[in-house]
């Protein structure tokens, strides 16, 4: 092992063992990093647990066990009894090209600059449905965590939920109906 | 010496780029996950261990310890975080990058970010010329 020697000084003694020396220094590293960063792990309160459950379901479930996502049967349902206020997470340009009827915009990327402007009039116990488009729920989920952060006590996603509206075949709006 | 600085600027940044995510393993978890690019089951081990990685390969580099495989790994490293954040990029996903903190407003992809890390590489890669190419 090399004390004091420079790179180059070092090159030229050992030349070609350079090579392999790369190669295990390579896995020691890695069987090293791994062992330090599972004890620190260990002896920390917040420790990660070493698999973690990332299924939508464990990500939309708080730790009351209540789930952040609702289905579409009840959306649904809720949207026919006009009982929900849904909210379009997902860009104004995909808004103005069709919505849930009645549903307002507050694109997630927009959020700091709309919020107030979108939500001031909504009581804070209103049944509120956030949807996107995609099953990772991104803006969706993000929006209705932002919320309830915010205040509302009644937030729920709808996953997939532009995708699942059209495959159903269920009314659209257009245009700027209500922003 | 050129080398010299070589090995402290990198180590500096690798050690640097380490320290909020290992206080942050959760939220670190979160930005791993939010790539799309590993199988669920190895997001939590790769969010406890990649930080210890980057600490480990920056005080090896600037004490000049197990320096054939010391930078070799960093170039395998940089190399897949560009791979990772152009494929991200590629395909429309804006995410928190996880690279230097885990809080979203800061550090999202971005190209600035890819030059970033690609600058990081330049230097990785000339330690690499440095121990494996050189010769007196």
């Amino acid at each position: 092992m090399a004390k004091s020697r420079s790179i180059q000084e070092n090159n030229v003694k050992t030349g070609k063992v350079t090579y392999f020396q790369a190669v295990w220094q390579v896995g020691a590293l890695l069987a090293l990093s791994i062992l330090l960063a599972l004890s620190i792990n260990q002896l920390r309160s917040d420790r990660l647990p070493l698999m973690g459950d990332w299924s939508i379901k464990a990500r939309l479930t708080n730790p009351h066990g209540d789930r952040l996502d609702i289905s579409f049967e009840n959306a649904k349902k809720l949207f026919m009894e006009k009982s929900a206020l849904f909210i379009d997470a997902r860009s104004m340009d995909e808004y103005v090209k069709g919505h849930i009827p009645a549903a307002r915009s507050l694109s997630w990327h927009d959020v700091d600059r709309r919020f107030i402007e979108v939500t001031e009039d909504i009581s804070p116990d209103t049944l509120i449905i956030t949807y996107c488009d995609g099953t990772t729920c991104e803006l969706s989920c993000d929006l209705a965590l932002f919320l309830l952060d915010m205040g509302f006590n009644n937030v729920r996603v709808l996953l997939d939920g532009w995708t699942e509206w059209t495959k159903g075949h269920l009314p659209v709006e257009k245009e700027n109906a209500v922003s | 010496m050129l080398t010299l600085s070589a090995r402290f600027i990198l180590g500096a940044v690798f050690v640097y780029a380490s320290f909020d995510k290992i206080l942050h393993p959760a939220a670190f978890a979160e930005a791993v996950y939010n790539y799309q690019i590993l199988p669920d089951e190895l997001i939590n081990l790769t969010a406890i261990a990649l930080p210890c990685l980057e600490l480990v390969l920056g005080i090896f580099l600037i004490i000049n310890f197990w320096m054939p495989g010391t930078v070799l790994m960093c170039n395998l490293l940089l190399t897949t975080f560009i791979g990772a954040l152009l494929f991200n990029m590629a395909r429309g996903l804006n995410i928190n990058c996880g690279c230097f903190s885990t809080t979203a407003v800061e550090s999202s992809m971005n190209v600035l970010t890819v030059l970033r890390d690609t600058s990081f590489l330049a230097i990785s890669g000339y330690l690499l010329y440095a121990i494996f190419f050189y010769k007196k």
